[in-house]
């Protein structure tokens, strides 16, 4: 069953010839199977990638370097190991492509002499991604994570946690995008893809009465940090004080965060007349992506008012803890990203 | 300071900026000499991130099986980023000469045919050609090895329940003078004569609904470590004369390049096609007919 020779050499004759030109015509994917890029009305943005959306195909992408590690190394039982890696091969040019440029550089790699360690030249000093970079890693993350999604999907396993962890990163790596206009286009993904996926254990959500999202900064960031006045809206914190808050708008409906010590509070403001006198339910879809916040409840996709919604139409609730700080540059970020999405459901 | 692919794969975050700093360097010393400009440095430098991304190294934590990427030294890895830095040159470079010529606006620059010219690392490259370097090869390999012909049969065979689809590419192989192949498969279906003398109606549907099959069949994991354990059972199983079985221990099936779980996914795909009893005992036992079926199922031709 062994072959001696090494993989990718091979004995062939007229039959394996003609049986191969059968295979190929087997293989080849005809257009319309190959699966179509997500619904994204972004296409222009996504022209830099490599790795055209739909054309993705983990489960063989991520067999590559094994597969290739085991060819360098010789190993006989690799053709037959990765056979259907192999077939896949034959059909998509796109791993085909991929196979290639990593069997160069994994080839590249193991001809290393281990005493250049030292020659190798690392940049000194600090570095810093641009902010465009880290745009386009935060999409990347985005788009990775629903791939991981989709494989789960079709193959019946629960990747949930991979992409979780995959949306964290995208998370905490747009918080690193000091413009807020595009740190907003880099996640605009984010609250679609974080949504798609269900937790096992959690029910659909019926549609929401409001859906707020943050109000986008000006150009050159204006709005990024903003102070809100008392005057703007009433705050809790008390009189003539200057505090910081994330302004939220559902068409001409508008509400903001804000915080008092490490309590993140949620107002709203003329909410429609069905609402008034009752307690509603309130979702922040991203809430489970960010770990440093304990939400009242604990669940952050059903946040139930601990008050009604008052006769004016405006509601004043606290939706958790934290020790993220509104006010620091630092935090402000990943909490703006916590509340692209707020939706107001009927208790 | 350095980084290994085990920095980025659990401290992602903490090494971006030594990874973007460290391919935009890499890439500006190779583009040097070809004039690369801004958008095409930053263009590879995303490239070779996103290889990284979709391979599991950057975000894949211990949620993703490590790959041999993870194993490469400290010094392995940085060639390998200059590598890929290197080929996502070169293949953004082979694009742009394409999308030139094509228009016919190409005029060959002074010295592009000769050695400092990056596009002729394509044609020459340093250790020669890589195995499988086109799908022609691939096809080749596939049909020429013993093991991968037996599984391209145990998918043709699982066509059993659509005749039509089967009898569309029992065609198909007559037509590609296959015989070989087709007499191996007559066989195992216990038909006499081809059945190819009646007009098939909706062909091409019909043999594209088995292409795509086979395509599924053929790409399939579980296929293959079923195929690989019928042929182990055939080879390894060892004659009891007490009982008149063949037995083969898990272990045995396994060799050293399968794991035990493999092994029992194997064994469940035989199961469900009927060609073996077990039940997750330790030690698979074969009938003498079973070991007949199994074995001119998958026998060496």
């Amino acid at each position: 069953m062994q072959n001696d020779t090494p993989p990718g050499t091979f004995h062939t004759d007229d039959t394996s010839r003609k049986l191969a030109r059968w295979l190929q015509q087997i293989m080849a994917q005809p257009q319309r199977e190959q699966e179509p890029p997500p619904a994204s009305p972004r296409e222009e943005p996504l022209s830099h990638l490599a790795i055209p959306p739909g054309e993705y195909h983990p489960r063989f992408y991520r067999q590559l370097p094994d597969f290739i590690m085991a060819l360098l190394r010789h190993e006989p039982q690799a053709v037959s190991r990765y056979a259907p890696l192999l077939y896949h091969l034959v059909g998509c040019p796109v791993c085909h492509a991929a196979y290639l440029d990593l069997y160069d550089a994994l080839r590249a790699a193991l001809a290393v002499d281990e005493s250049q360690l030292h020659t190798v030249p690392l940049p000194a000093g600090p570095n810093v991604p641009s902010a465009r970079q880290l745009a386009q890693l935060c999409q990347l993350l985005i788009m990775q994570a629903e791939a991981v999604l989709k494989l789960a999907r079709h193959e019946r396993r629960d990747d949930s946690a991979l992409a979780r962890a995959l949306l964290q990163l995208a998370i905490k790596t747009g918080a690193r995008i000091n413009q807020a206009t595009l740190r907003a286009e880099a996640l605009q993904d984010l609250v679609r893809v974080a949504t798609g996926f269900q937790e096992p254990e959690t029910p659909p959500e019926p549609p929401a009465l409001y859906t707020y999202a943050p109000t986008l900064a000006e150009a050159g960031g204006a709005r990024h940090g903003k102070t809100m006045r008392k005057a703007a809206s009433p705050h809790p914190a008390g009189p003539s004080h200057e505090y910081p808050a994330i302004p939220l708008q559902d068409r001409s409906f508008t509400g903001t965060i804000t915080q008092q010590g490490d309590i993140l509070i949620l107002h709203l403001h003329a909410l429609d007349s069905s609402l008034r006198g009752r307690p509603v339910t309130i979702s922040v879809p991203l809430g489970s992506l960010i770990e440093p916040i304990q939400w009242l409840g604990g669940n952050p996709r059903a946040i139930r008012s601990t008050v009604a919604v008052d006769e004016q139409g405006t509601l004043t609730v606290p939706l958790g803890h934290t020790a993220l700080r509104l006010d620091n540059p630092g935090d402000r970020p990943l909490l703006e990203v916590t509340f692209m999405r707020v939706e107001i459901h009927p208790a | 300071m350095s980084f290994t692919a085990h920095d980025l794969r659990y401290h992602a975050e903490e090494n971006f900026p030594q990874l973007y700093a460290y391919l935009q360097r890499y890439a500006r010393r190779f583009s040097g000499t070809a004039n690369a400009d801004t958008y095409e440095l930053d263009l590879v430098v995303e490239h070779v991130v996103e290889q990284l991304v979709r391979l599991g190294v950057i975000g894949g934590g211990d949620r993703l099986p490590l790959t041999a990427i993870d194993s490469l030294s400290e010094a392995q890895f940085m060639a390998f980023l200059q590598r890929s830095v290197h080929n996502k040159f070169i293949d953004l470079w082979r694009k742009r000469h394409l999308a030139v010529s094509n228009m016919s606006e190409l005029e060959s620059p002074e010295g592009a045919e000769g050695e400092d010219n990056p596009l002729s690392d394509v044609i020459k490259p340093v250790w020669g050609a890589p195995p499988f370097a086109t799908p022609e090869e691939i096809t080749l390999a596939l049909a020429s090895q013993q093991e991968l012909r037996n599984l391209l049969k145990h998918c043709i065979l699982a066509l059993r329940a659509a005749p039509r689809q089967l009898q569309a590419v029992l065609q198909e192989i007559d037509e590609f003078d296959c015989a070989e192949l087709l007499r191996s498969v007559l066989d195992e279906l216990h038909l006499a004569l081809p059945p190819l003398e009646e007009p098939l109606d909706h062909l091409s549907q019909h043999k594209d609904h088995a292409h795509r099959k086979l395509r599924h069949c053929l790409q399939q994991q579980s296929t293959n470590l079923t195929v690989t354990i019928a042929l182990r059972l055939t080879e390894y199983g060892v004659h009891d004369a007490a009982t008149g079985t063949f037995e083969v221990s898990i272990d045995m099936l396994a060799q050293d390049d399968l794991s035990a779980d493999e092994v029992r996914q194997g064994l469940s795909g035989l199961v469900a096609e009927g060609l073996v009893d077990w039940h997750g005992e330790q030690t698979v036992r074969l009938s003498a007919a079973q070991r007949k079926r199994l074995s001119r199922y998958y026998r060496d031709e």
